[in-house]
């Protein structure tokens, strides 16, 4: 699914020169759920960044579902970003002004997809997220855990090739939190390939595999052999719940 | 992305912040309100001009003597033989009058008034396009056998003798007296000509009374429009070899006056199209100001179209769309305006509103045209962001 070799990013400012990632060399599988981690500043979202497209290697190169993209153009970046790519951010990064369900449709639309057909895969995806009563809320007439769901459905609508997710439980409540990577950990079953970043090891243990960065480097490459299991969690913080 | 999917977004985003879009196109507003006002009112105006001038009827023209420094004044210049003569021999002359203008004291039996007094025969009637309220007009055997007629214009007839037919009743002119025959409509033309007291005597009348015969001038009709040109041409030819005076006199047409007068509206047309023209860009550089505003508002929205696969061509192509969506809707609302504005003058002036569809064709074309050429720079700015940058933004 990917491959990276010695791939390395230098920011300039100025006079200065901040290596960011220097020299990285991965592999993911189709089907992982892979949690990066590690503390500010090691370089995870620089990771995350040229993972999805966003911006360009120093050196290093580049497979992405077998595709070698380290010569590719802006627009292809962008088409492939469109077909291959479903991010969610920390800060959910839905467009206010429209409600849920344009909001899914805007990565089919940059796609050519249809209008009718736009409209009846949003609602699937979104009923499939328990979203089928708020389809057309706007982003500020839902709670944080809602407007993370209907990221997570616009970032699968195109079936993309992987799901890159940067903090998605970092402006969410623990149960929220649990909920959103219950949801991972669910498509994560049916095949889909997530890359996320956190700094919470908690959240990171849901994965089955945790990279650790320190300095521009992964420093560390763990397989767990028993992840978390959200949604038990959740049962039990219900029964607490309930019991107190 | 389709144009029909891009215009809807472009909608979105105005709607999403009504009253700045309005305060922005304000500008658009008033620009393309005055291209369509100005335009109208210019259209409107020259049409009832054209109208005004039709009265006299377009195939008209007129001879006068043409005296140059250190010519005298010469009572056969024009001679009432020189109309038999050009009528005998330019086919194209339908109707050819004489014309000898005087100021005479009309003494009738409820009043007395100075009028114009114009002394000539049948054809002028045809000529000037005249119209009988009652009776009739001057004759030819009127002049021929020197009848004592006098036709009256409505309002000297009512200053002369009160309401009602005058026909018939005698008039008194210096010490002589003449028979009405007949009353002319008065002219109510707007741009005031003829808008004097007329009387018309058989010419030949006129010149007893006077004592002196003179024609000031001849005033003509052709067959048809395309003819006036060679029936005045040829008429001043044939009093030049009569006269054997080269260059002695001056014709002129309706057509010709018309003409200049389309000059003139033409280029008030012009004039005032240039200071629209100015508000236009100054329209559509505070349209490229908001516009500048909203990407750099927007950044964030950019960053999260282009991470969804919004390429540099689709942001720039959305924000061009929005920045003409937005001059089109200012379009949309000065082309109402300026039509009101054309409507009322229009109103006032009693003339007819004349807005023609290609002036509102052109009025969208400006607007589409400002919204393009000031989108641009703000729209390329957009498409140029990094997405990371703009994604970091809030
Ligand atoms: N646009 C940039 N310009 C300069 N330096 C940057 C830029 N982005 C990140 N960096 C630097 O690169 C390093 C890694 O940053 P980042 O990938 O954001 O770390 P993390 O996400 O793990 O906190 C940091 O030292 C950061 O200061
Ligand atoms: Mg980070």
């Amino acid at each position: 699914m990917i491959k990276i070799n010695n791939l390395s990013k230098t920011y300039s400012t100025g006079a200065f020169t901040v290596p960011a990632l220097k020299g990285i060399t991965l592999d993911i599988a189709p089907g992982e759920f892979v949690a990066i981690t590690g503390a500010s500043g090691s370089g995870k979202s620089t990771m995350m960044n040229l993972l999805g497209l966003l911006d360009r290697p120093s050196e290093g190169s580049y497979l992405l579902d077998g595709m070698d993209v380290s010569n590719l153009n802006d627009d292809d970046y962008a088409r492939l970003r469109n077909r291959k790519i479903g991010f969610v951010f920390q800060a959910f990064n839905l467009l206010p002004r429209l409600t849920a369900l344009k909001n899914v449709e805007l990565s089919m639309l940059y796609a050519g997809t249809k209008h009718e057909e736009r409209r009846k895969r949003a609602v699937e995806v979104l009923t499939l997220l328990g979203l089928e009563d708020r389809l057309h809320h706007f982003p500020n007439e839902l709670s944080g855990g809602q407007n993370q769901r209907v990221a997570i459905a616009r970032a699968l609508i195109n079936n993309p090739a992987i799901i890159l997710a940067d903090e998605p439980t970092g402006a969410l409540d623990s149960q929220t939190g649990l909920e959103i990577m219950s949801i991972f950990q669910e498509l994560n079953r049916q095949g889909t390939t997530i890359v996320l970043v956190t700094h919470e090891l908690n959240i990171a243990r849901h994965s089955r595999r945790i990279l650790r960065m320190a300095d521009g480097l992964i420093i560390n490459d763990e397989e767990i052999a028993r992840p978390l299991d959200a949604h038990n969690e959740i049962q039990a913080l219900r029964e607490k719940g309930g019991r107190a | 992305m389709n144009i029909g999917e891009l215009i809807l977004v472009a909608i979105e985003s105005i709607k999403s912040n009504k009253l700045r879009s309005f305060l922005t196109t304000l500008g658009i507003v008033i620009g393309i309100a005055a291209v369509i006002a100005v335009v109208g009112i210019g259209q409107g105006g020259r049409a009832m001009l054209m109208q005004e001038m039709e009265k006299f009827g377009t195939n008209m023209f007129g001879i006068w003597v043409n005296y140059r420094d250190g010519e005298s004044f010469r009572l056969d210049d024009l001679q009432i033989n020189d109309i038999t003569v050009i009528k005998e021999n330019v086919p194209q002359v339908k109707y050819l009058a004489p014309a000898s203008y005087g100021q005479m004291q009309l003494r009738g039996s409820k009043g007395h008034k100075s009028v114009q007094v114009i002394g000539t025969t049948a054809d002028y009637a045809q000529v000037r396009n005249l119209e009988t309220v009652w009776g009739r007009f001057i004759r030819d055997d009127d002049a021929a056998v020197g009848r004592r007629v006098i036709v009256l214009d409505e309002r000297t007839a009512l200053k002369l003798f009160g309401p009602g037919n005058p026909v018939g009743k005698k008039v008194m002119l210096m010490s002589n007296s003449a028979v009405v025959v007949g009353v002319i409509k008065s002219d109510s033309s707007m741009l005031g000509f003829n808008s004097q007291q007329i009387a018309y005597l058989p010419w030949s009348f006129l010149s007893r009374l006077n004592g002196w015969e003179v024609i000031h001038e001849l005033q003509g009709s052709a067959s048809s429009k395309e003819e006036v040109e060679a029936a005045m041409n040829l008429s001043k030819k044939i009093l030049e070899r009569r006269h054997h005076a080269p260059n002695h006199y001056y014709a002129y047409s309706l057509e010709q006056e018309m003409e200049s007068a389309n000059k003139v509206t033409g280029i008030m047309t012009l004039i005032i199209g240039c200071i629209a023209g100015i508000s236009l860009l100054v329209g559509g550089i505070g349209v490229m100001n908001i516009m500048l505003v909203s990407v750099t508002e927007r950044t964030r929205e950019i960053g999260i179209r282009m991470a969804l696969g919004a390429r540099r061509k689709d942001i720039l192509v959305q924000f061009i769309i929005e920045s003409i969506v937005l001059c089109l809707l200012g379009g949309f609302i000065g082309i109402i305006l300026g039509y009101g504005g054309a409507l009322l003058v229009a109103r006032l002036a009693k003339w007819p509103p004349l807005v023609s569809g290609w002036t509102v064709l052109l009025a969208v074309g400006f607007s589409v045209a400002v919204g393009l050429f000031f989108g641009i720079y703000p729209a390329n700015k957009a498409s140029k962001m990094d997405p990371i940058e703009a994604l970091r933004r809030d």
